[in-house]
């Protein structure tokens, strides 16, 4: 009996000290979904900051002549008709309260390329400040920061494509504008420096400088939401070789000052834009237009901004371009009209007949130098906010001059867009 | 016969899954919104989940397509307007109840009426200490809503006059968090919807007119128009889900779910 007894004390002692004969002590049931919810909590919280959108367009295009040189990237030369990938946008965006990392490309059937591939630092105390650096939009006026899947015609304005290529240059900004809460939120100012050569390598030692300063506010009854900005772009372009050319009486002249290699030719623009939207009973009408005037050091045959330092001899041609948008919602269905208007005088001082003039020792003004204007209209239907149908023809009438040769009349190379979006 | 019974059994799920609608938007609105449902579900019409997040974030929702019904306590922005005309959505606002709001302090706080003048310079941070307006010598701590809700909206809208909050104002993430926060923190102001007011926090009686009349915040006194920080709650819906969301909108606007309204302590549209 009494061995018994002790074999049963020792069993009981070897099952209190060891710990894998414990029985646990449970939770209740809610104290286990808490602590399960905290958990699954603090993942979707670092899974919010990770954001992955994009979008895709497909378009077919006609035009009336082959190889129309323009419309969003010119026509290959035996066609008047194209059907392919205008844009396929994936971003990539990893926010905290403190910075943000943002990274674009662009994919298409014509290959791969980045887009976007920035930083930001956020000022954690007054919330005011931010600085970004790497390759983002210039903060230059409105249509360049405005989303192409959220414009209303295929294209940006023809100045912009021109004058901003990519629409975004690599180099860093500083951004004050108040937080949400503030009453000053509705202000914003932006200025940064900038290598000048779009979605491409430093290749001078050159800044250029792009500043803006803009409001936008609603009416206390929401009924109205207007906007207004004032931009300014203040570089330099290199000078590849000695001569430069400025316009004088109608030609271009070799500026007789500037003559160093390796010095920078002024190129600088000054911008206004403003929009406005307003309810009524017949939908939303939004009404949006942008002015730029300028310089802008170029080629011959050309006012494209370059990509890097030319080598070629510079013209400078005193530019201006313009837009302005209307865009009717129609209430109470998913229809969008709009009509657009654009211009780009790539050379204001000479119009008309003036154009490919020459004169002795002078350099004559080329196709480069007219002046093109575009009258648009537009159909959306947006099915959801993943799905949108465009049908846009672009009617561009160019310059004409008796003195250049093929543009005697205006070109026929209007173009008609048959556009199909799906956004994530 | 069994296969039978398992299919029936299988529709039948399917079935009431299919009507099941989603309720998105406000903190404000949510004790009203889960009542609603609850008695919705009760009487068979259908099935309806409602989640909170804010004003802002039921709008986002609705845009999305990611619910049925944004439930608001401020009127659609113009941002919004724009956002849902680009992604092809009519939408039908629809007025639900009205809300009184409720300025409330820690119930140990002697001062139990303010101005809009002192509000706003409390909130704004020019009043300081809770001496300034007849209070014991105790620093004020302001809790404020974050600027999605739309209830933060209102209060800078109406009570602030479009001024901003002070920096040190604390930033909660939902109404309940600024009844608890309050109850806890002597020195604390915040403001919440008349339907979460608790007797963990007091409300504080206010006057719009400079001191002359003082009305504490009630269903009756919002009701006749008395207290003067009142606003309309609304449900916003996409016109395509219009059949879908009917039952649910009209049962809320019935007479039936007003009384469900003035229960939860909201405001009915009419007496």
């Amino acid at each position: 009996m009494k061995k018994i007894f002790k074999l049963i004390l020792i069993a009981l002692l070897v099952v209190a000290i060891n710990p894998s004969f414990a029985q646990e002590a449970e939770g209740t049931p809610t104290d286990t979904l808490g602590a399960a919810v905290n958990k699954l909590q603090s993942a979707v919280e670092l899974m919010q900051r990770f954001k992955v959108t994009g979008y895709l367009q497909v378009q077919s295009q006609f035009t009336d002549s082959l190889g129309n040189p323009f419309a969003g990237g010119a026509f290959p030369a035996n066609t008047d008709k194209r059907f392919g990938v205008r844009r396929g946008r994936l971003k990539f965006a990893y926010n905290t309260l403190l910075t943000s990392f943002v990274a674009q490309f662009d994919i298409t059937e014509k290959g791969f390329a980045t887009k976007d591939i920035y930083m930001v630092v956020r000022d954690p105390w007054t919330q005011t400040l931010s600085l970004t650096g790497g390759v983002f939009n210039r903060p230059f006026g409105y249509e360049i920061a405005f989303s192409s899947s959220a414009r209303e015609s295929p294209e940006r304005a023809r100045f912009t494509q021109t004058l901003f290529p990519g629409e975004r240059d690599l180099g860093y900004m500083l951004t004050i504008q108040g937080p949400k809460t503030s009453s000053w939120n509705f202000l914003k100012i932006q200025g940064g420096f900038f290598a000048g050569n779009g979605i491409n390598p430093e290749t001078d030692k050159k800044k250029d400088f792009i500043g803006q300063i803009s409001i936008s506010k609603s009416a206390l009854d929401e009924k109205i939401k207007y906007g207004i900005g004032a931009s300014y772009y203040d570089g330099g372009v290199y000078q590849g070789t000695a001569n430069v050319y400025t316009m004088s009486n109608g030609v271009y002249a070799k500026d007789a000052s500037a003559v160093t290699i390796g010095k920078f030719a002024k190129r600088q623009y000054y911008g206004l834009d403003a929009q406005f939207a307003v309810e009524s009973a017949i939908g939303i009408s939004t009404l949006r237009g942008e002015y730029i005037s300028g310089q802008q050091p170029s080629t011959a045959t050309s006012p494209n901004s370059f990509t890097a330092s030319p080598s070629a001899d510079l013209y400078m041609r005193d530019v201006k371009g313009s837009y302005v948008y209307f865009v009717q919602g129609i209430k109470g269905t998913k229809h969008q009209l709009v009509v657009k208007y654009d211009m780009f005088d790539p050379n204001a001082k000479i119009s008309g007949d003036q154009i490919g003039l020459s004169a002795t020792n002078m350099k004559a003004t080329t196709a480069g130098d007219l002046k093109y204007t575009t009258f648009g209209i537009g159909w959306i239907y947006a099915y959801n906010s993943s799905l949108k149908l465009m049908a846009y023809y672009d009617m561009v009438k160019n310059e004409t001059s008796k003195n250049l040769t093929g543009y005697s009349k205006d070109l026929k190379d209007n173009v008609f867009t048959l556009r199909l979006q799906c956004k994530f | 016969m069994k296969k039978t019974l398992l299919l029936m059994i299988s529709l039948a799920i399917l079935a009431g899954g299919s009507f099941a609608q989603k309720i998105k938007g406000s903190d404000t609105m949510l004790p009203l919104s889960q009542k609603e449902a609850e008695s919705f579900m009760k009487a068979g019409k259908g099935n309806v989940t409602v989640t909170g997040g804010g004003s802002g974030v039921g709008f986002t929702a609705l845009i999305d397509g990611t619910t049925q019904i944004a439930q608001a306590s401020r009127a659609i922005k113009m941002d919004e307007k724009l956002k849902l005309t680009e992604a092809g959505i009519s939408y039908k606002q629809v007025i639900a109840a009205y809300d009184a709001l409720a300025m409330v302090v820690n119930p140990s706080n002697r001062v139990d009426k303010l101005t809009r003048e002192q509000l706003e310079g409390i909130y704004t941070g020019k009043i300081k200490n809770w001496k300034q307006v007849g209070g014991a010598d105790l620093l004020i701590v302001v809790y404020t809503r974050e600027t999605s809700s739309g209830t933060y909206e209102f209060v800078k809208t109406s009570v602030l006059k479009n001024k901003n909050f002070v920096n040190s104002a604390l930033s909660m993430p939902a109404t309940g968090a600024i009844i608890q926060s309050v109850s806890q923190t002597k020195g604390a102001i915040g403001y919440v919807g008349l339907a979460y007011v608790n007797k963990e926090v007091k409300a504080l009686k206010v006057s719009y007119n400079g001191g002359k009349n003082y009305i504490n915040p009630s269903i009756e006194t919002a009701m006749n128009k008395t207290y003067p920080i009142t606003r309309p709650l609304y449900y916003y819906y996409n016109n395509k889900d219009a059949a879908k969301v009917k039952a649910y909108i009209d049962y809320v606007l019935s007479p039936e779910g007003q009384k469900i309204v003035l229960k939860v302590g909201y405001v009915p549209l009419s007496k």
